[in-house]
């Protein structure tokens, strides 16, 4: 059986991506709760972030054992109950920071790549 | 095969894929990965305009490949060719029975258990299966065969007052005929199942 995977990305962009996924949920988590699907669909369409939408449950389960995210049941209109993921607060510390060092990060690439710093 | 079981069937078989490619995790964090993904198929199958196999294989494809859902777990790949694991199956079979002829030959039997449990090749379930389906492998069966289990002997003699005497001795386990040929049915079979389970091919779990 073949399922699709991310076929010609390359090294450094798949890993740039499985290194700043995690503070992509937290960010998706900032002003409301969502749930494991809803999530996943997020990050595919916000252009692949995540290679397929089951991973996104093991990275949950990582940010809530790292105490990132909390969850609570909710009954759902259709279907059974949903497992909802809120920001904890540790996990808004960790946005906050995500948020500063990736401003950084990508004024550093960016001063090199525009040849500025040569200058 | 009607398209309704058709579906499910696709569906059961990328589950169990899932499942055997996080083998490596403890059972609680695997369940929880597995209960999580099948919701998740659930509520995208409802999207569906048409329901049927291409539709199916598209969802499960942006769902992605088990390998990478189990990677992203942290799940260690599958060795499904480690020399060991082919070993398995057949040192619990078989191991136990050197035991008969001279007892620490048994040792084979429990390399087997060592290793059942080393590899993550079989779950938990199977590991428990292989491990007390039967203890010994066939040896159960052997000692029963060896056993004279509903033999008896009878003497008989002439007593000196002219009659005839007749003793008779009864030695092995008491059991009756019905329960014995069952139990040893049992022992014969369960072990031959057991072997059968664990040389599947992982991919058939």
């Amino acid at each position: 059986m073949h399922y699709m995977v991310p076929g010609d990305d390359p090294v450094w962009l798949s890993q740039l991506r499985k290194g700043s996924v995690e503070h992509c949920v937290l960010a998706l988590l900032r002003n409301e709760e969502r749930y494991g699907f809803e999530l996943a669909k997020l990050l595919v369409d916000a252009g692949g972030l995540i290679a397929g939408e089951g991973t996104i449950y093991p990275l949950l389960a990582r940010l809530r054992k790292n105490g990132l995210v909390d969850t609570t049941w909710r009954e759902s209109t259709e279907g059974p109950p949903r497992r909802y993921y809120r920001l904890t607060e540790s996990g808004q510390l960790a946005l906050t920071a995500f948020i500063h060092q990736w401003k950084l990060f990508r004024e550093s690439i960016d001063a090199i790549l525009t040849g500025e710093l040569a200058a | 095969m009607t398209e309704v079981a058709r579906n499910s069937q696709i569906i059961d078989d990328y589950l169990q894929t899932l499942t055997l490619a996080l083998a490596g995790l403890p059972e609680d964090r695997r369940a929880e990965i597995v209960e999580e993904v099948s919701e998740h198929i659930a509520e995208a199958r409802t999207t569906l305009d048409v329901e049927n196999e291409a539709s199916l294989r598209a969802l499960l494809g942006r769902i992605g490949d088990p390998t990478a859902i189990a990677a992203e777990a942290g799940a260690p790949p599958l060795d499904r060719g480690r020399p060991s694991d082919q070993a398995v199956p057949w040192l619990l079979l078989l191991g136990g029975l050197p035991l008969l002829i001279f007892a620490p030959l048994a040792l084979f039997w429990m390399v087997g258990v060592v290793w059942l449990w080393r590899s993550n090749r079989w779950n938990l379930t199977m590991k428990l299966v292989g491990t007390f389906v039967l203890p010994g492998g066939l040896l159960p069966f052997a000692v029963l065969l060896t056993q004279p289990t509903f033999a008896s002997s009878c003497v008989s003699h002439g007593s000196p007052d002219g009659k005839v005497v007749t003793h008779c001795t009864t030695s092995g386990f008491q059991l009756n005929p019905v329960v014995a040929i069952t139990v040893a049915l049992v022992a014969l079979i369960a072990p031959l199942v057991t072997t059968w389970l664990l040389q599947r091919n992982p991919q058939e779990q």
